[in-house]
């Protein structure tokens, strides 16, 4: 009997993933719906203007390139973040790797290391990536020998790397053309060009699906997959069961810096000319920890999710080309009611259970 | 050098040590209950915001206090709602509520203004200073008593008011003892979540006044960014204080001393390192004492065998 009933494809709300889809989707009509009560309150025409906001990205094969992009730095913020969360650690270091990785990336980009337009990003993409991983091991290391509290750590070391980045340009790499503080236009061949050019399609698009499903595939079908999953859900279970706690730390801590590293790699290499610590990475990698929330920590949800947020906020920003009475931060509605909504344990949760409970009725009787 | 010591440079630090001061009791009296309250950047924000709207619609600098503080109690009244009613935890709140704050802040800040830079065309009373009436006419205690910006006073008078709540009364004791052992508070009777909540309330007040200090005391207008860091500072000196109140006060007048002397020294090449100095002060030391206590328990164990 049970045998069938594995077998049988689910689709009833009491499913867990069918549930936290229905969660979703009821958390996003809510969000919309508070976005639409705002409109009606600042804009003089809110239907139009709600309209462009779910559609206004669609206009344009240029609107839909720039979500494309704007997607990667962001997905690659969101897969740190998720694989952290996902492994138990509370560290926010992302926001810091991406200025650091980001100063190292830059610095190689300024420099004629090569003539190859090829191997002059890729040394620019490893350096951040090592940088991100190496940086990432800090507080990993103090967590796991010490237990010292990775959340403030990492949040010390966020500030502390955004002076280290700002002292290293003011002091050795000033632009002389412009009165930021940031460093020269990076050369022509360091600057990642596009493989699609109506849709913005870069090599880092690429290797962003390569590193969703690989870390999609990774946690789920692999041993250490497996071993991130329980050290998460049950760190003392994880630690009896034999695992090396302190390597899996030193492990998922060194990936998940790497793949912000070659987020900012991503950001600063395909969107930016130069780089300015104060502002070219600025909120990607607490973005990052939001929408990791968003996606439940699932590669392809962060992945999703990601895209969902961008493609609203490239809407938003047609609409303030058009009606400049919303400004585009509106989006920061969404994306906040939607994921304090998502990340509530609770949200629903009495309604999944009367169903569960008049489910569970119907099959007694 | 000569003029580092003299009675006005003690004036700059007490004025950039007031939002520090703010923002370290608003951590700490979150933190006394167990709760980490990490969004004391966003509610100064938008306390600081909203101040200055609140002072500007009714012409009245009280009642756009009052209005800044009703927002940070509101803000801190969802972090509970949402980490406690919702389940959601309260670290991704605080997150969620900084990053959605900032954007908000633009976005309000324009729906008023039309512009996105700061409130400079919003007519608003402030908050001005206050001279003690007899001290003020004492040569030297006067001009280091009297004549600060009002939040000033403010601060230590919430800062004395708020350790004898904890430490001296039965309500403090509980609250205290939530953050301790939440299960064993709970054995004995105490409404854990309840305190909880009163918790990030008296957070939400503190950390809104220290931004409308911010944007109706020290400053005369709300500027985007006013905050700059200084939310993470409170949390910074909370976390080098370990659950200490004299500490947490000192480490608070540190930090804003330190402020001051980078402003007034202004080292020409190191300046940029010399301001994240505090941030670094407590990464040191939270490794500091998880390595003390490491060493404790494995010390303790020895013991015992």
């Amino acid at each position: 009997m049970t045998d069938k009933k594995a077998k049988k494809l689910d689709l009833s709300i009491t499913n867990e993933t069918v549930f936290s889809f229905v969660k979703t989707f009821i958390a996003i009509l809510i969000a919309l719906a508070i976005t639409f009560v705002v409109l009606c309150v600042v804009s003089k025409n809110p239907v139009n203007a709600f309209i462009t906001i779910l559609t206004g990205a669609l206009r344009k094969t240029r609107y839909i390139g720039l979500v494309l992009e704007r997607t990667v730095p962001y997905t690659f913020a969101g897969l740190a973040c998720g694989l952290l969360f996902k492994a138990g650690f509370f560290n926010l270091g992302a926001e810091g790797i991406f200025v650091m990785s980001g100063l190292i990336i830059s610095i190689v980009a300024i420099n004629p290391i090569t003539t190859s337009p090829i191997l002059h990003p890729l040394i620019a993409i490893v350096c951040g990536a090592l940088v991100g991983g190496v940086l990432m091991l800090i507080p990993a290391y103090f967590k796991a020998k010490f237990n010292a509290n990775e959340l403030v750590i990492s949040l010390m070391l966020n500030s502390i790397y955004v002076a280290i980045a700002t002292y290293v340009v003011r002091n050795y790499f000033l632009s002389q053309s412009t009165s930021l503080i940031a460093t020269p236009t990076f050369l022509e061949t360091a600057t990642i060009g596009y493989i699609i050019d109506k849709y913005h399609v870069s090599i880092m698009f690429i290797l962003m699906l390569i590193a969703v499903i690989g870390l999609q595939f990774v946690l789920k079908k692999t041993k250490f997959g497996y071993q991130v999953r329980l050290a998460g859900t049950n760190p003392n279970f994880a630690e009896y069961s034999g695992i090396d706690s302190f390597k899996l730390a030193m492990k998922t801590n060194f990936i998940a810096g790497m793949l912000a590293g070659i987020g900012s790699a991503a950001q600063i290499l395909t969107q930016a000319s130069n780089f300015q610590p104060s502002t070219t990475v600025t909120n990607i990698g607490f973005t990052g920890s939001l929408l990791a929330m968003l996606g439940r920590n699932n590669p392809i949800g962060i992945l999703v999710s990601t895209f969902f947020i961008k493609y609203l906020e490239q809407g938003t920003s047609v609409l303030y080309y058009n009606d400049t009475s919303v400004p585009s931060e509106i989006i920061a509605i969404v994306q906040g009611v939607v994921v304090l909504l998502v990340s509530s344990q609770y949200f629903l949760k009495k309604f999944r259970e009367k169903k569960l409970l008049q489910e569970g009725l119907n099959e007694h009787e | 050098m000569s003029n580092l010591f003299t009675l006005e440079f003690i004036t700059v630090i007490i004025r950039l040590t007031t939002p520090i001061l703010f923002a370290s009791l608003a951590s700490f009296a979150a933190a006394v209950t167990g709760i980490g309250n990490i969004a004391i950047e966003g509610i100064m924000t938008m306390s600081a915001l909203f101040g200055i709207i609140g002072s500007n619609l009714t012409q009245s600098a009280v009642l756009g206090t009052l209005i800044g503080v009703l927002i940070g109690v509101v803000i801190a009244m969802s972090i509970a709602f949402f980490s406690m009613r919702l389940g959601a935890n309260a670290v991704l709140v605080g997150i969620a509520m900084n990053t959605f704050s900032s954007s908000l802040a633009l976005f309000i800040l324009y729906q008023f203004t039309g512009e996105k830079g700061s409130s400079a065309s919003l007519l608003a009373p402030t908050l001005g200073s206050w001279n003690i009436p007899v001290i003020k006419d004492i040569p030297i205690l006067g001009t280091l008593l009297s004549g600060h910006l009002v939040l000033v006073y403010v601060s230590v008078i919430l800062a004395l008011l708020f350790y004898i709540l904890t430490y001296k009364t039965p309500l403090g004791m509980r609250m205290r003892a939530c953050g301790l052992n939440p299960d064993a508070a709970k054995t004995a009777g105490i409404n854990v979540q309840r305190l909880q909540v009163l918790s990030l309330i008296f957070s939400g007040i503190f950390a809104a006044l220290g931004g409308i200090y911010l944007s109706m005391n020290y400053g005369k207008i709300y500027v985007n960014g006013i905050v700059a860091g200084q939310g993470w500072m409170g949390i910074a000196a909370n976390g080098v204080a370990n659950g200490s109140y004299g500490l947490l006060l000192i480490a608070a007048l540190v930090f804003g001393a330190f402020r001051a002397f980078a402003i007034k020294v202004n080292i020409p090449r190191f300046g940029d390192l010399v301001g994240a100095v505090p941030y670094f002060a407590v990464f040191v030391t939270i490794i500091a004492l998880a390595i003390i206590n490491t060493i404790k328990v494995k010390k303790g164990n020895v013991a015992e065998q």
